[in-house]
């Protein structure tokens, strides 16, 4: 028998744009990784998605991706969901989601998605999406460069010491700019 | 498959179906009861969501917050991780797939009472969930009439069972009784032991066998011999469910601890005076020179074993029976009240069950020729045994067997020297055949046991010190414990406090300490023999430990949960564990490996039977057919029957008919006091008699000594030369005389030019002998010239990468690669097998041994018909010892060196 292969699509929502309310002096990690609208449900995402291959591929494209797209995972306060897609067709959907410019609502914010990881298992996708998060929170510490009041002591067990978050920057950056290749 | 309606007939559905409705799960508030959704996808989609916040979560009243951003990022990781481990969890197990993969089981794995204790509750509640609880026998419901009678017969058996059991046992305060001990259980002299009796429950299960101490903890952990078919008497644990072939190797050799229980040891004791003793035992073949003098005091002290083999007379000669191990009872100190003119000594000699009958009459025979007579004993069920072996094997019994005198005057010297073992990894360091005897606590009182605190690796001068200790063996000067031999001490032991007591006793003790022995506790009295392997220093010895019978179980248990050091648990083993160590060791295994003796012909015949079985369960198409099969230069046919070591066709003797495995029962050992076979059915049984390795060894080295009988065999280890291995039942030749007058023009056309004539060509000498590889001191020259002339074999690791990669490819391309597919005519390019003549013996024992890291053989060759052979060979040829091996049913033979063993 033979097993229905999918892909895992772990996508970020980016606001590169700055609006009104990030004006006064909040850091940049900040802003480029705000939440998104409660608006922005389940069936929105979707849609929007199909929309858009519907738009750049047609009835192939839709009707490639028509019963196997589905959100795994939607978290709007972090601006991070996760995608399932044949994986035949995955990179319809990434190219779609490359293409859409704005939060699949109505009067949506400006956006970016970008696909952070591909990956044959939901499992990793959530491993990845966590390493992320730790990540994040480094970043937006350092950046500030004050600590944060929140217990953060029973993720990290101890503070890390500067030359770690300075590793941990570089392996971020490595990351990102393998991202591409790293499907499979 | 839910009810559409929640009716009356629904509701009676319900009650017809075997497994009930499934419990409904509520999610998001809103009730599916009726929905009909599964309501395992129901739990399969609750336990995958995994968990979001709202955008307003990140925010601070609407704005970006520091805090909030971090919180919400705080909340993802956990709700990830979360959904992580809840699809982990959500592919749960039943109770019985929870059960430890060495003690799993297939058969019956729902019946709730086979799985352990601990997760019977759980199974129990699972079956029942699923309408299929577990039937108890009790209250089963009795189907028929004769059903009913039987439970009602049953019940009122029962009850009045109870009334006797009721009945007041207490004498204590009647006047005029005396409080006597326990009586202790008979053994007869001169006669059979009696199994011990087994609890009721039990007690049809041995009819035919004996279970061992151990039986209930190996029947869950290893494959045992069949219900009907037990090994000498006895339910014997075959090989662990587990895969153990490597482990086992690596326990015994590199790390770690194997231990086996053999309780089906036979020990006979004898008691009398030395001077009779010492004609029996001469008797029976334990006539070393250097036993009976100056040499062998240590020996007739008790402080040392002996292990080698019994012989019996027959009237034409010697025959071997089989290996034992005698030791004494150290003799009574000058000091007792009452000094005897002949003071009566004990021995004990320990055999393999499978040569009991036999030793046993032959000892009971010469015992009461002796006088002053002997007394003879069997203490079969009375004696048990644990076998260890392993670098790990001193650790563990240091952990577990705490003398009974902890400390102080009253510790024995054995006792105490056994606690300064520390640190020894192979048994067979301490002195030859060294004797510990002590007595030792109940184990269980020491239960779990814990880490034994070893001296460190780098500590030289602890080291040292034991190493002083060693060599100069203190125990030398003090006598063993004598309670082993004494039949009241080996009673009282097993007369320990119950598990209740000792668990009481251990709630009292403080936190992390033992309980105390109480003086009602008794001494479990305890004897360590070593023995080491002979061929190789290096090689891991073995510790045998004897106790009483009883107190085998509980020794054991401690033993098995033993916290090594280096990791893991001591390993146990079964027959196949014992047989693959003695193979790694090199040493012959009895009775498998000795096919000359009468328990190992035996053996061989059962095997035989076994073996044409499973050939004849084979379709015809797929199996070697034995009158066709091809040998080369027009020879047809397999040597014998293949699927046997055809010892009888090696002789010249009549062939035995293929037994139907009726008569194996005769060798087997007799429980019952009625009167065994004559043992003159065993000699017409056994056509070769077995040739001990010394006399093999002097006989080889006269050259001009007379021909042994032709009918003698004696065993041999076989190294193959090259690759490839020689099964069980593999043909052994020598290597065939050399033609004088044959001119030798080419030994690689050995095959071409045997074809038309039947005889096989007169080459093959020269071209077996072309086989050998080169002497290993021509070594290769180490410039990187000359080393590309030669084959790419070994490259030094200074070689250049490019160099590397050019010398690479050169080897490649010089020899072609093997055909694909291989041609039918493999093997055609090889020497030819020799003929039937110089057909010397056969394999008992044979695979890849994983300690020497190549194909090992253990057989039995025809002693005369070597020994011609070497006689025959040409001086400085280098052809002394060497062999050619054929597994049964193949072509190709394989050139092999032998020694003796």
């Amino acid at each position: 028998m033979v097993r229905i292969k999918n892909r895992y699509l772990l996508v970020n929502i980016l606001y590169p744009e700055l609006d009104d309310a990030t004006q006064k002096g909040t850091p940049d990690v900040l802003a480029i990784n705000q939440s998104t609208t409660d608006a922005l449900k389940i069936k929105d995402l979707t849609g929007g998605i199909r929309g858009q291959v519907r738009q750049l591929f047609g009835d192939y494209g839709s009707g490639a991706i028509s019963d196997n797209l589905q959100v795994k995972y939607l978290s709007p306060a972090t601006s991070t969901f996760i995608l399932r897609v044949s994986r035949v067709h995955y990179q319809v959907v990434w190219a779609a989601l490359t293409f859409m410019t704005s939060v699949p609502v109505k009067n949506g914010k400006k956006c970016v998605f970008r696909v952070v990881r591909v990956s044959g298992t939901i499992r990793k996708a959530e491993e990845e999406a966590i390493r992320r998060a730790k990540e994040m929170i480094i970043k937006a510490r350092r950046e500030l460069g004050e600590r944060s009041e929140s217990n953060l002591a029973d993720i990290f067990g101890k503070p890390p010491t500067e030359a770690e978050i300075l590793k941990d920057a570089l392996m971020v950056d490595a990351d990102d700019s393998e991202e591409g290749l790293s499907d499979g | 498959m839910p009810p559409k309606k929640a009716t009356q007939d629904s509701l009676a559905l319900v009650q017809g179906q075997k497994r009930k409705a499934p419990p409904q799960y509520s999610f998001n508030g809103q009730n599916h009861s009726n929905r009909g959704r599964d309501p395992k996808r129901v739990k399969l989609f609750d336990a995958r969501t995994i968990l979001a916040q709202n955008s307003e979560a990140a925010l601070k009243n609407g704005e970006l917050d520091l805090s909030a951003f971090l919180r919400a990022r705080e909340f993802e990781i956990k709700a990830l991780e979360d959904g992580l481990q809840k699809s982990k969890t959500l592919l749960t197990k039943r109770a019985f797939q929870q059960v430890p993969r060495d003690l799993r089981r297939r058969t019956a794995s729902h019946n709730v009472k086979r799985v352990p204790k601990r997760l019977q509750k759980r199974a129990a509640k699972e079956m029942k969930d699923d309408n299929t609880p577990t039937v108890n026998r009790k209250n089963r419901r009795p189907g028929t009439t004769r059903g009913r009678l039987r439970a009602e017969t049953a019940k009122r058996l029962g009850l009045l069972a109870v009334k006797k059991k009721a009945k007041p046992k207490d004498w204590k305060g009647v006047e005029g009784c005396v409080e006597t001990r326990a009586p202790r259980p008979k053994i007869r002299r001169n006669q059979f032991n009696s199994p011990p009796k087994p609890i009721s429950k039990f007690r049809k299960r041995q009819i035919h066998k004996t279970w061992l101490p151990t039986h209930m903890w190996h029947a869950k952990r290893a494959r045992m011999t069949e219900p009907k078919n037990p090994l000498w008497r006895f339910a014997i644990p075959i090989t662990s469910t587990e895969k153990s072939y490597r482990p086992t190797h690596r326990a015994a050799g590199a790390r770690g601890a194997v231990a086996w229980d053999m309780s089906y040891m036979s020990t006979i004791a004898l008691e009398g005076p030395v001077e009779s003793l010492k004609k029996l035992l001469n008797a029976v073949g334990v006539n070393d020179a250097s036993l009976w003098g100056h040499k062998g005091d240590k020996w007739r002290d008790g402080k040392r074993s002996w292990s080698g083999w019994i012989s019996r007379d027959i009237q034409t000669g010697r025959v071997q029976i089989g290996p034992a191990v005698v030791v004494w009872c150290t003799s009574e100190s000058e000091s007792t009240t009452l000094p005897l003119k002949r003071p009566l000594r004990k021995i004990f000699v320990r055999i393999h069950p499978s040569i009991f009958l036999e030793t046993w009459e032959e000892i009971l025979r010469l015992a009461k020729l002796q006088r002053p007579t002997v007394q003879v004993e069997d203490l079969r069920f009375e004696i048990g045994s644990i076998s260890i072996t392993g670098p790990g094997s001193t650790e563990t019994l240091l952990g577990i067997l705490h003398p009974y005198h902890e400390s102080g005057d009253l510790l024995e010297e054995h006792g105490r020297t056994f606690r300064s073992l520390a640190g020894v990894s192979n048994p067979g360091s301490l002195p030859a055949n060294a004797v510990l005897a002590f007595s030792i606590m109940d184990p269980r009182l020491r239960y779990p046991s814990r880490n034994i605190t070893l001296p460190r690796q780098d500590d030289e001068e602890a080291t040292f010190a034991l190493l002083e200790m060693l060599a100069s063996w203190p125990l030398d000067d003090s006598p063993p414990s004598r309670a082993l031999f004494d039949r009241d001490a080996r009673f009282k032991a097993t007369k320990f406090p119950t598990q209740k007591s000792i668990n009481r006793r251990k709630g009292q003790a403080l936190p992390g300490a033992y309980p105390t022995t109480l003086s009602t506790d008794p001494p479990i009295p305890l004897m360590l023999l070593t023995s080491r392997t002979a061929s190789p220093a290096s090689a891991q010895g073995m510790w045998t430990l004897l106790a009483p019978w009883k107190c085998i179980l509980p020794i054991w248990y401690g033993l098995v949960h033993y916290p090594l050091t280096s990791g893991g648990n001591p390993r146990f083993g079964g027959l196949d564990e014992l047989r693959q160590t003695h193979f790694e060791n090199g040493t012959a295994f009895f009775p498998v490996d000795y096919p000359g003796t009468a328990a190992g012909f035996t053996w061989e015949v059962e095997q035989r039977t076994q073996r044409k079985a499973k050939w004849e369960r084979r379709p015809k198409g797929k199996r070697v057919e034995w009158e066709s099969f091809d040998l080369g230069a027009s020879r047809k046919g397999e040597l014998g029957r293949g699927w046997s070591c055809d010892f009888e066709r090696l002789i010249g003797a009549k062939a035995l008919p293929d037994v139907d495995g009726a008569s194996t029962q005769g060798t087997t050992q007799n429980t019952d006091p009625t009167p065994p076979k004559p043992t003159a059915s065993i000699e017409l049984k056994t056509p070769v008699q077995h040739v001990i390795c010394k006399e093999f060894t002097s006989l080889f080295s006269t050259k001009t000594a007379s021909l042994p009988p032709a009918s003698s065999i004696s065993v041999v280890k076989l190294t193959l030369v090259k690759r490839g291995i020689a099964s069980p039942c593999a043909r052994i030749y020598r290597l065939p005389a050399t033609v004088t007058s044959s001119t030798h023009d080419s030994i690689d056309t050995a095959a071409t030019a045997s074809t038309s004539t039947s005889k096989p060509p007169s080459t093959t000498r020269l071209a077996w002998l072309s086989l050998l590889p080169t002497p290993t001191y021509q070594k290769p020259l180490p410039n990187i010239k000359s080393l590309s002339k030669q084959k790419f074999q070994h490259l030094p690791l200074n070689v250049p990468l490019p160099q590397r990669k050019r010398l690479l490819a050169q080897s490649l391309l010089q020899d072609p690669p093997l055909q694909y597919p291989a041609t039918n005519k493999q093997g055609d390019d090889h020497p030819l097998v020799p003929d039937e003549e110089d057909l010397i013996g056969f394999v008992t024992t044979g695979e890849y041994n994983l300690a020497e890291g190549k194909g090992v053989a253990i057989g039995s060759v025809s002693v005369c018909k070597v020994l011609e052979g070497e006689r025959r060979a040409g001086k400085g040829e280098g052809a002394s010892r060497l062999c050619i091996v054929r597994d049964a049913g193949e072509k190709i033979g394989r050139l092999a060196r032998w020694e003796a063993i």
